[in-house]
């Protein structure tokens, strides 16, 4: 006989962070949503030919601001080239440099943050000192500054974009790390291993880095929506991706010249950029939501 | 706090791209014009000591300052103006010119034969570098200020100049000199129109041959108007009415000429009314222009001729077949009408129109756009897999060099890229050495309006702008024998058969010939811009 005041069936599933927010996650509307755009915007960006069978980079200016016909559903822009193609195509390199970017900046984030959160002391100080004086250089200037220096003529600038967008934004993944770090050192648990002898290097990937990873990724997918606006405009500027580079950016730059006659070339990768930028920050959020104990 | 830094990057990202595309619109409240002034838009003078300054800008502003020996007829006939004759002797090697009474500087001084002999032989001494010196090259005595380097750019340093006087240049009395040429040369009188030969007055040396400091700020001149303080770099320079000038009086009592970096800005002002003439009005205003300024958007005739460059020194162009097949590949009449509106007309031929001798498609097939020619003609010449076009990035070329490439890639089915360079002297040093960059985009605007100015310094073996180290003997004889005939009916007919060389070779295609596309405001009238793309200061006025 069971007992009546016990629910019939009990859930013996191990309790833990990741496994409540899941369940929080899976009844969240925009969790869903942002992921389902998230998904679409992945599949366009590596496998573009799924959407467009026209080559983005056939261009006529016979065509030129012709409207919608056949697989161009956005019609043709200022030098007669498929819109709709060069949207999608566009989303590679979008994707492709925020995804790097981000990746580099999360690299370095958790090593430093991992550092001056474990290690403590002068250590910290110094790294955290460190923190403070990049995230005192202006964002915008210290890209434009890095981004025109890094790249040289003739490459496309993706390299340069990556890497000054990394070297810019790793700071608020490095204090996450950080402070997730400090709260997580103190834990019995954490204490028991380095009583039972454990290797720093041992206590901060196995131990620590698990417990305070949730957060970590947050950021990174904030971050990731951050970094693909910020592509869009340091190429809108003039010092992002270049020469035959299709990305957002540079198509956006380019269709504002002729705005006034041909709005749609501007309106359809601003649309694609803004949908994509608030996917992933939707994204982000809604895990944050998720994972933040004080939200329950 | 997690989280809320990325916001705040994606919203400042976003404000900024809202910033920078609204920022067109740029307002400035000063100068405007007050009674019967002018306010003209240009850009920053490169230089504005005559004998220095070759670009439009500065050009635009010294012809307020100083009075041509000579200017242009309807027919772009030489006719005198601050002199009273020119004539010449001996089969046009000895020139002589009388000047007008009655002229003065600004400062006072009258205008004599010597102010024009002591600006002459200053432009052209070499140690003053002066980027109009070698207009002077045809005057004898030119090579004794300018001895040759021996070994061209290597190590040996060419030799001082024994003297900084051209023995060409003699004074007869006050108001007459006479000019020696080295050679014949039938149209020099044409020649001496540019602001290159303008006069400076005593004031301008604070000793024999040494220019005042602060002179090019503060310049003393001959013509219609002087300054009215100094040159405000990267701002203004204003001049008024000079009340004794003797010649032609313009109707405007001043002109301010307002300095722009971004000529989008100047574009906008012009719309407000804050800008009285914007001689060229950017591309990318132009399909806005005949709405925002109906009548008061104007096209005229320029000199402006564009070409691409073939790097003859590569092997893969050497073949003038594949230079041919590249050329038909390209449809200039559509690019001018759906890149540039019709702000440019297509080039047929390689002198421009404005020029006497131009004949209508001197170049013929080549340069008919007819893509299936083109590709049986490059496949059985073995063209090169990838064509590169080569650019300067500051000078906005970008959309007609991707359009270009388009009609390429589509033509012959072979790659095309736009590369870019920061500037066009980048693009000129890598040339120098030799270096693949591909075909290079390249312009011209003539010094004076004669046809052997569209040939000499483009495709001379020595000419001052060939790049692309194309060289013939037949050319050069061709030209030459043209500067040295008697009249310039037969000089003409020498150098359209030097053109016709072009035309078998095609060294570079011709793409279009420019016009000047200009605005005014509601406040003036009579606007006209000259083959120089400058403005008619002797006709505009100011409705009151």
């Amino acid at each position: 006989m069971s007992d009546p005041t016990l629910p019939a069936t009990i859930d013996t599933r191990p309790r833990s962070l990741s496994g409540d927010a899941w369940d929080d996650l899976r009844h969240s509307k925009i969790f869903w949503v942002s992921s389902g755009l998230a998904l679409l915007i992945l599949l366009m960006a590596f496998f573009p030919t799924l959407f467009t069978s026209a080559n983005p980079a056939d261009c006529t200016l016979s065509r030129q601001y012709a409207g919608p016909s056949g697989g161009a559903l956005f019609g043709f822009d200022y030098q007669g080239c498929d819109v709709f193609a060069r949207t999608i195509h566009g989303a590679g390199n979008s994707l492709w440099v925020g995804l790097l970017a981000t990746l580099l900046a999360g690299v370095i984030g958790l090593f430093f943050g991992m550092a001056a959160g474990y290690f403590g002391g002068a250590v910290d100080a110094i790294l955290s000192r460190g923190i403070d004086i990049v995230l005192g250089i202006p964002f915008l200037l210290g890209a434009v500054v890095f981004s025109g220096r890094l790249s040289g003529a003739g490459d496309d600038g993706v390299t340069a974009v990556t890497l000054t967008l990394g070297l810019l934004t790793w700071t608020s993944a490095a204090r996450v790390m950080r402070s997730s770090v400090v709260a997580a050192k103190g834990q019995d648990y954490v204490a028991a291993a380095r009583m039972l002898g454990a290797s720093p290097a041992r206590l901060m990937f196995r131990h620590i880095l698990p417990n305070a990873f949730a957060p970590f990724i947050v950021v990174m997918a904030l971050l990731l929506g951050a970094n693909i606006a910020a592509e869009a405009t340091l190429s809108f500027l003039g010092v992002g991706l270049k020469g035959d580079a299709i990305s957002w950016g540079v198509q956006i730059a380019e269709a504002q010249k002729h705005a006034r006659v041909a709005p749609a070339p501007l309106i359809w990768p601003s649309t694609f950029l803004a949908a994509t930028v608030l996917a992933f920050i939707m994204l982000g959020d809604a895990v944050r939501d998720a994972f933040d104990p004080k939200l329950r | 706090m997690l989280g809320k830094r990325p916001w705040r990057m994606a919203a400042i990202a976003a404000a900024i791209s809202l910033l920078v595309a609204g920022c067109g619109s740029g307002d400035s409240e000063d100068p405007t014009a007050a009674g019967n002034t002018v306010v003209i838009g240009i850009s920053e003078p490169q230089h504005l000591l005559p004998t220095n300054a070759t670009d439009s800008s500065s050009a635009q502003v010294l012809n307020s300052l100083f009075y041509p020996l000579v200017t242009f007829d309807a027919e772009k006939n030489p006719v005198e103006v601050a002199a009273e004759k020119i004539s010449v002797a001996k089969g046009n090697r000895v020139w002589t010119i009388k000047l007008k009474p009655g002229f003065t500087f600004h400062n006072g001084e009258p205008v004599t034969a010597q102010n024009y002999i002591d600006a002459w032989n200053y432009g052209a001494y070499k140690p003053n570098a002066q980027g109009g010196g070698y207009f002077f090259d045809r005057i004898a005595g030119y090579a004794d200020l300018n001895p040759l380097d021996p070994d061209g750019d290597g190590p040996e340093k060419a030799a001082e100049p024994t003297t900084n006087k051209m023995s060409g240049l003699k004074k007869i009395d006050d108001l007459t000199f006479q000019v020696t040429l080295s050679a014949p040369f039938a149209s020099f009188k044409s020649v001496i129109a540019y602001s290159v030969f303008f006069p400076l007055p005593k004031a301008a040396f604070s000793s024999d041959g040494v220019i005042a400091k602060g002179f090019e700020e503060n310049l003393i001149g001959n013509g219609p108007f002087k300054m009215k303080g100094s040159w405000v770099h990267d701002d203004k320079i204003v001049v008024e009415k000079y009340a004794d000038f003797k010649g032609v009086v313009p109707k405007v009592d001043g002109v301010t000429w307002k300095i722009y970096g971004d000529q989008m800005a100047a574009y906008a002002d012009l719309v407000d009314n804050n800008l009285d003439v914007q001689t060229t009005i950017p591309t990318d205003a132009l399909a806005n222009a005949p709405a925002d300024l109906g009548e008061r958007f104007q096209k005229s005739e320029n000199s402006v001729f564009e070409f691409i460059g073939f790097p003859t020194f590569l092997p893969q162009y050497k073949n003038p077949n594949v230079r041919k097949a590249i050329s038909m590949a390209i449809n200039r009449e559509e690019i001018a009408s759906q890149i540039f509106l019709g702000s440019r007309t297509a080039a047929k031929s390689f002198v421009s129109p404005v020029v006497s001798g131009y004949r209508e498609n001197s170049c013929g097939e080549p340069c008919e756009y007819n893509p299936t020619k083109a590709r049986e003609l490059y496949q059985q010449n073995g063209g090169p897999k990838e064509i590169k076009i080569t650019y300067n990035v500051d000078g906005g070329h970008k959309s007609w060099v991707d359009a270009t490439c388009n009609q390429i890639r589509a033509s012959l089915q072979v790659n095309c890229i736009g590369e870019q360079e920061p500037k066009f002297a980048v693009m000129q040093d890598k040339l120098q050495k030799h270096q693949d960059i591909g075909l290079i985009r390249l312009g011209w605007i003539m010094d004076y309006p004669l046809m052997e100015n569209y040939l000499n310094p483009l495709y001379g073996t020595n000419g001052g702008s060939n790049y692309y180290g194309w060289s013939s003997a037949a050319f050069d004889t061709l030209v030459k024998e043209g500067s040295k005939a008697a009249t310039p009916e037969a000089s003409i007919k020498k150098w359209q058969e030097a053109e016709d060389i072009l035309a078998e070779e095609m060294p570079v295609i011709p793409l279009r010939y420019g016009q000047n596309v200009y605005g005014y405001s509601e406040r003036v009238t009579n606007v006209e811009v000259d083959l120089f793309s400058r403005v008619n200061l002797y006709e505009l006025e100011t409705l009151a």
